[in-house]
């Protein structure tokens, strides 16, 4: 009786023993993530709560690059068309038949996904840089669309006045870190299921992932979908946060933004994206709270970027990664870089 | 590690504004001046806030019952030309951080909307300075108990500037009448891509016609646009004698100075921001010569109330050159001290009901608000001026004995030698 | 009208061809996407600007100084930025948006945004078949023709430009013939940065400087090199005459569509690609592995 009662628990416990706090990288991310959690316990300061709320859902937007880019190899310069697509989609229900954020957020993201979808089709017939090139144009594209119907559209000015999901910071910033880890979480389980590996698969060599029976075009679909979908998402809940949807949600410089965040942090790892926008996006804000370094905050991102590729080309967090934890040669699973022997197999490491 | 580290760098951001926010007594007033600020629209923004914090710091401060108190300013640097969401963020820090009193400027409509939102959050006072578009103001009558705060104090409206221009487009086609025999002068109608032009664009294609000219067509480049050599071509070919501008962004710099550089026969005048300002003349390369546009300020020459002349000149000797619009902050100042005098406390809910009140004249003429928190339009009220840039000068040539309104100073308009050349053949 | 869009397409396309070029050219030679390569041309026009206006030197030196010194400087990147991540691709991506920024910035700290001008060169006007066209637009047009018939020689006729067919047709085999590839590339990118510069130096007194300006044209060149086929020159000046051609119908039968020009030539980019993936000259990939 007791045991039956206990038995989840422990067993919760030896999961969490064995699986996350016996690997420096995921200890990382539970102690970030109960971080994120209890901060309000700190501190329920509303510009400490906007800066959060700012980096979740750029979090969630950078990572859902990853999942396209990283793991499939279609490197998106175009992202900003998904988060676009989510903060007009949600926006335009919201402000044009009034219905709550609760319904159109979703629909945002589903908004966003069919986009995803449609846009997907026709790269299906590129690759490499041609394919990043080509996604360039869609924001831009979407764009000129928006301009044209300004009644519509709202133009220049885009959607404003939107309602927001909570009236308290607190409640808004629970929901946005809550929504981020979420959806991280399930981002991060995709690239390593069996889809994620047939994505891997997609982009180290096309021709042998078709050659061994996979359809790579639906896959391919697939992953521009998902992404979309989750940038929707992203796109959506900004537009709620800020109360408004405007032109700049599609301007180049939010795409380039998704693929500095996604390289800086390390490409098709999910958590580098992350943690490249939870470093650099507090960072350009706490630089801006000292007045003299307000103007150079821009120059000064542009240059951390810069140096930490030279010294760290495949991103931060695999550098991180491999200085924290080493690779069993026989069995490939990651040790925590003191342990003599692997912790599955026992071979001796080094 | 890596995150530990973020965090306690979260909390150290978080710390160090604590602790500035504690050093400060809340001893002076504070005054939020909001603006992009690497670029000439914040740049004014900060100047005219500076000009009239330090005259009134000067005299004494701010009587707020029956303390003298300071002014002290801080700069909010919104980055909005660039990135929307840094102007809410800028926004925010201004009100939490940096605990301001009253925040003043905006300039990107698309900014102002979302800041607009968080400062009715903090229920705090926001003097709107540099932005147009009527939504700002529209949104006070449709939710007055949240948008009460918000008040619209410079330029004219968006709306209100189609008047005014219809009137200066009466005077100058008047002119190629007269000058050049045409009964029917021919307009062509340039109007940049976005939502604040459409209500002057069809105005202009309803009204025009009655005032005996003819539209030739509608021409509307995006804002940025880096060419419009083949929409002047298309408009010479058309015939067109005046280029009725309806423009903020760049394309203005552009237009003026391959307008020049072409020889293009017409004469251009609408709103054209960027010719507004005096970089114009160096940014066109010398070669707008004879664009005409709606204006503030005028060169300091024009004597639109008493306060203008000394203004422009004060303004000049301090910073070297000469106030572009959204240096109206100097009014914004003024009106906030103003208020709260009459007050006697900074409870917003307490000065909204003063502020509406006002009138008061300005450097830009005399300010009273609508019932929507916007600036009264019209003679004897807000007018703006219309300026022409004439070999290197800016010269203000309208109101000219318009309904009654003359403003000293004023000069004649020119007609662009190179299009009599032209035409008369 | 015909000949309005006759002569609009022109002068444009010669402008963009010439940004279009030096672009196509170092992604054939070192597939690098260079997303800084407007940015040296914003540079050569703000350069060319200080020298003339504020130092007072005389037109002639303040150009070749402009295009000698962003070249150089071009080549400094090349060494401290790209050459050290080269292997990878994607951080070679990042580093030249990284360089865009940096140069935006520095100018916007400088010069602050302030629009500004680069001086006309030949100022002045005159009609063609009832076009006006001004003769900086008509200098352009000359300029360009001649910096393609010398990169066309530069490339047929010299060692130098042997040795960069040769890497762009097979960098790993070039490499094994005893080639130093880096150097190779590096001498490409000053090639393609100087083209940019002269751009700069010709183009931007048609427009207006400021620090944002490398965006526009940067979009219009992804556009015409993506439509063209990367890496080919001659996909590059035909894609440049093609998206200047759209831009001028669009400009010219639908008026009060001028802000959609860009949004059409993309589109029209878009269309071509669907039907060549390759774009119109690109060679087509091979199923790479």
């Amino acid at each position: 009786m007791i045991n039956a009662l206990t038995y989840p628990i422990r067993r919760a416990y030896t999961q969490l023993r064995t699986e996350v706090l016996s690997l420096p990288s995921r200890t990382i991310v539970l102690v970030f993530a109960l971080a994120l959690l209890l901060l309000p316990l700190y501190s329920t300061d509303p510009y400490l709560m906007r800066i959060v709320i700012m980096a979740s859902i750029f979090a969630i937007y950078a990572a859902s690059w990853d999942l396209l880019a990283g793991f499939t190899g279609q490197v998106n310069f175009g992202h900003a068309l998904f988060f676009g697509l989510g903060a007009y989609g949600s926006s335009l229900l919201n402000h044009h038949f009034g219905l709550s954020p609760w319904i159109t957020i979703p629909i945002g993201a589903v908004v966003a996904t069919l986009g995803g979808v449609l846009v997907g089709i026709p790269c299906l017939r590129l690759r490499g840089s041609y394919l990043s090139l080509a996604t360039l144009a869609f924001p831009l594209i979407l764009t000129g669309i928006l301009f044209a119907f300004p009644d519509f559209s709202g133009g220049e000015l885009g959607i404003s006045g939107l309602r927001r999901l909570f009236v308290k910071p607190v409640h808004n910033y629970y929901a946005a870190v809550i929504l981020m880890l979420v959806l991280c979480f399930a981002m991060w389980k995709i690239s390593t299921s069996n889809t994620g590996l047939i994505f891997h698969a997609i982009r180290e060599d096309e021709v042998a992932a078709r050659a061994s029976g996979i359809n790579t075009k639906r896959y391919k679909l697939l992953a521009f979908a998902l992404s979309a979908f989750f940038a929707g998402i992203a796109g959506a809940f900004f537009a709620h946060f800020i109360r408004i949807a405007g032109p700049s949600t599609l301007e180049v410089a939010l795409s380039f933004q998704a693929v500095i965040w996604g390289i800086f942090g390390g490409v098709a790892t999910i958590y580098g994206p992350i943690v490249a926008v939870f470093i650099l996006y507090p960072l350009t804000e706490a630089v801006a709270v000292f007045p003299e370094l307000r103007e150079f905050r821009l120059l000064i991102l542009a240059v951390v970027v810069l140096l930490v590729l030279l010294f760290m080309p495949q991103g931060l967090t695999p550098w991180l990664r491999d200085k924290i934890e080493s690779i069993c040669q026989r069995c490939k699973n990651r040790n925590v870089f003191w342990r003599r022997e692997c912790r599955i197999c026992s071979t001796a490491m080094h | 590690m890596l995150r530990r580290m973020l965090a306690a760098f979260v909390a150290a951001v978080a710390g160090t504004a604590l602790t500035v926010t504690a050093a400060q007594a809340a001893d002076p007033i504070k005054i939020g001046v909001v603006g992009p600020m690497a670029f000439v629209q914040g740049e004014n923004h900060w100047r005219g806030a500076e000009l009239a914090a330090d005259e009134i710091n000067k005299a004494g401060g701010v009587k707020v019952g029956k303390e003298q108190r300071q002014i002290e300013l801080v700069k909010v640097d919104t980055n909005e030309i660039l990135n929307v969401p840094d102007a809410a963020n800028a926004m925010e820090r201004a009100l939490t951080q940096d605990e301001v009193d009253f925040v003043i400027g905006g300039f990107r409509t698309e900014a102002v909307l979302a800041m607009q939102d968080v400062a009715m959050d903090y229920k705090k006072i926001f003097l709107g300075v540099g932005a147009a578009h009527d939504k700002l103001t529209q949104r006070v009558g449709e939710d007055y108990g949240r948008y009460k705060y918000f008040f619209h104090v410079a330029p004219t409206k968006a709306s209100d500037l189609g008047r005014t221009l219809f009137a200066v487009l009466g005077q100058i086609a008047g002119q190629i009448r007269q000058d050049l025999g045409k009964a029917k002068p021919k307009v062509a109608i340039v109007a940049e891509k976005a939502a604040w032009v459409d209500g002057i664009v069809k105005a202009a294609q309803a009204n025009l016609p009655k005032m005996q000219m003819e539209v030739v067509g509608l021409w509307q480049p995006s804002p940025t646009a880096t060419d419009v050599t083949a929409e002047l071509s298309a408009i010479r070919r058309a015939g067109a004698d005046m280029i009725f501008t309806v423009i903020s962004g760049p394309v203005g710099i552009v237009l003026g100075r391959q307008m020049g550089e072409l020889q293009i026969p017409a004469i251009p005048f609408g709103i054209n921001v960027e010719a507004q300002k005096e970089g114009f003349w160096q940014a066109s390369g010398g070669k707008a010569n004879y664009v005409a546009t709606l204006d503030t300020y005028g060169a300091g020459d024009v004597h639109i109330t008493d306060q203008t002349v000394d203004f422009v000149a004060k303004f000049k000797k301090r910073y070297g050159t000469i106030p572009a619009y959204t240096a109206a902050t100097y009014d914004a100042v003024y009106l906030l001290k103003e208020t709260v005098e009459k007050a006697g406390t900074l409870d917003a809910d307490k000065l909204v009901p003063v502020l509406e009140k006002t009138d008061r004249v300005g450097t830009g003429g005399r300010l009273v608000f609508d019932k929507n928190h916007a600036p009264t339009f019209g003679p004897g009220y807000l007018t703006g001026l219309a300026v022409q840039w004439q070999d290197g000068e800016k010269v203000a040539f309208w109101p000219n004995n318009w309904n009654g309104v003359t403003y000293k100073g004023v000069k004649a308009f020119k007609i662009p030698p190179h299009m009599m050349a032209q035409k008369k053949k | 009208m015909f000949q309005d869009i006759l002569i609009t397409g022109l002068v444009n396309g010669g402008v963009y061809a010439l940004l279009a070029i030096g672009f196509s050219l170092i992604f054939g030679v070192a597939r690098i996407v260079n997303i800084a390569h407007t940015a040296f041309y914003m540079l050569a026009a703000y350069l060319v600007y200080t020298f003339l206006n504020i130092a007072g030197l005389p037109l002639l030196l303040s150009v070749v100084l402009a295009v000698g010194l962003v070249t150089l400087l071009s080549m400094v990147c090349y060494k401290l930025v790209i050459e050290p991540v080269r292997e990878y691709e994607s951080a070679v991506l990042i580093a030249t948006i990284a360089l865009a920024l940096i140069f935006q910035e520095t100018l916007l700290l400088i010069f602050g945004g302030t629009f500004l001008s680069s001086p006309t060169l030949i100022p002045g006007a005159r009609d063609i078949a009832g076009v006006r066209v001004s003769y900086q637009q008509l200098l352009t047009i000359g300029v360009v023709a001649l910096v393609l018939l010398g990169t066309w020689y530069l490339l047929a006729r010299t060692r130098l430009g042997l040795a960069i067919r040769a890497t762009a047709n097979d960098l790993e085999v070039a490499n094994l013939m005893g080639m130093n590839v880096s150097r190779v590339a590096m001498y490409t990118v000053a090639i393609s940065v100087a083209l940019a510069a002269i751009a700069g130096v010709v183009v931007a007194p048609l427009f207006v400087v400021d620090p944002l300006m490398w965006l526009a044209p940067l979009v219009t060149i992804l556009a015409i090199v993506v439509l063209g086929g990367l890496g080919s020159l001659k996909g590059s000046l035909i894609g440049a005459f093609i998206i200047a051609y759209v831009e001028a119908i669009t400009v010219f039968t639908v008026p009060a569509g001028s802000f959609l020009k860009g949004a059409v030539a993309l589109s029209i980019m878009i269309v071509v690609l669907l039907i060549r993936p390759e774009g119109l000259f690109g060679v087509a990939f091979e199923e790479e592995r």
